[in-house]
């Protein structure tokens, strides 16, 4: 039997993450409360993401989320358990161009790596593909170059 | 020479100095996608050697120059850029650079100034290079003109390490850029170097104590 993962969340108490999905055959639509078991304050999230993917009761419902979505469920249950607020999670992901990230810690900024991690694996080009070109060339000097507004407050060197 | 940083084995810079190793390094801000690049390059060769203690990640290569096979180690920079700066011995004995920014975040690339002024303390002649990556996420940016490179004389590569464009071309030519240099090295400090590392070999034998960092044993400093 096959599903449909819709939509997914998670609940707090107890730490679980929730799931609507829906049958592929009969197109019954169904909610699924995972509990998140052996879960700490210091847990590896990405580690137990993985292993909740690979888990045999619950890997054919979970088939159409991805890891990096699974993950970003137990960081945000990891937070609750550290007393930190659901807003603080959410903004946690959030990417802003401006912001310097030089200035993160190695937690944070996998938060935003993974965040970047989305369009990067959505433009991927594999190894595998039947169209992959090791050596991809584009010569991009030939088309009309406009000035960048990034030169613009010409301080030194630019 | 027991005690000092011969004892790990890839940080002995000394390897740089035999014509057919080059050491070539990447600098810019954290999450630009260096390491991302190499991943693209080396493909099933890659297999990046944490070296945690020294916030740096090497990389080896093996290339072909002309006829010649040349040993390639990257360094990247594992978290180092934090500090908005490089320990100095990142730059010892580099013979090309590998300057990274994010075409979607304005800040990566006002902040080249301050890693171009840095690689030019330690090595002011090496070839060095500017990546303008990600552009899979918007190729209008291919049609704007970074002048930052091109008021320093460098060249400016579009890429973008998720679907491949220029990456592989970008690479070949700092390599060949890097054996390059080390043919004719324009750098006085080179030469300098050389000189006094010359002078001081037998010196340094005696008193060859570990340095706290062990990093520094390697590269002398001219103040």
């Amino acid at each position: 039997m096959s599903f449909e993962a819709k939509r997914c969340g998670v609940q707090f108490s107890p730490p679980s993450i929730v799931l609507i999905y829906q049958h592929r055959d009969t197109k019954k639509v169904r909610k699924r409360i995972i509990p998140v078991r052996n879960f700490f304050k210091h847990s590896d999230c990405s580690r137990a993401a993985e292993k909740l993917k690979n888990n045999p009761r619950h890997r054919d419902y979970l088939d159409s989320v991805t890891c990096s979505q699974l993950e970003k469920l137990h960081v945000i249950l990891q937070d609750q358990m550290k007393g930190l607020s659901l807003e603080h999670s959410l903004a946690s992901f959030h990417l802003d161009p401006e912001e310097d990230l030089n200035k993160l810690d190695d937690q944070e900024l996998n938060r935003k790596k993974g965040q970047m991690d989305e369009l990067f694996e959505k433009n991927r080009r594999h190894k595998d593909d039947p169209d992959f070109v090791y050596d991809l060339e584009m010569d991009f000097t030939k088309t009309m170059q406009d000035k960048c507004s990034w030169d613009e407050e010409s301080d030194d060197g630019f | 020479m027991a005690g000092d940083v011969d004892s790990i084995p890839e940080l002995d810079q000394k390897k740089y100095d035999a014509d057919e190793q080059v050491k070539i390094i990447c600098l810019g801000d954290s999450a630009v996608g260096k390491s991302k690049l190499m991943e693209r390059f080396l493909m099933d060769e890659y297999r990046p050697q944490q070296l945690s203690t020294y916030a740096l990640t090497l990389y080896k290569h093996t290339a072909s120059v002309g006829n010649k096979t040349v040993l390639v180690d990257f360094w990247d920079t594992a978290g180092q850029e934090r500090f908005q700066s490089m320990h100095p011995s990142y730059y010892h004995k580099a013979h090309a650079c590998i300057m990274v920014f994010d075409v979607q975040r304005k800040i990566t690339y006002k902040n080249l100034a301050t890693w171009y002024k840095e690689l030019r303390e330690f090595r002011p002649e090496i070839p060095c290079c500017v990546v303008a990556n990600k552009i899979d996420a918007d190729l209008k940016v291919t049609q704007r003109s970074f002048n930052f490179g091109k008021k320093q004389g460098l060249p400016l590569y579009y890429v973008s390490a998720a679907d491949g464009t220029n990456v592989v071309k970008m690479f070949r030519d700092m390599i060949k850029r890097a054996v390059e240099y080390k043919q004719n090295p324009s750098d006085f400090m080179d030469e300098v170097m050389q000189e006094l590392e010359n002078f001081d070999l037998e010196k340094k034998e005696e008193n060859s104590e570990p340095d706290e960092d062990g990093l520094k044993a390697e590269s002398p400093e001219l103040d």
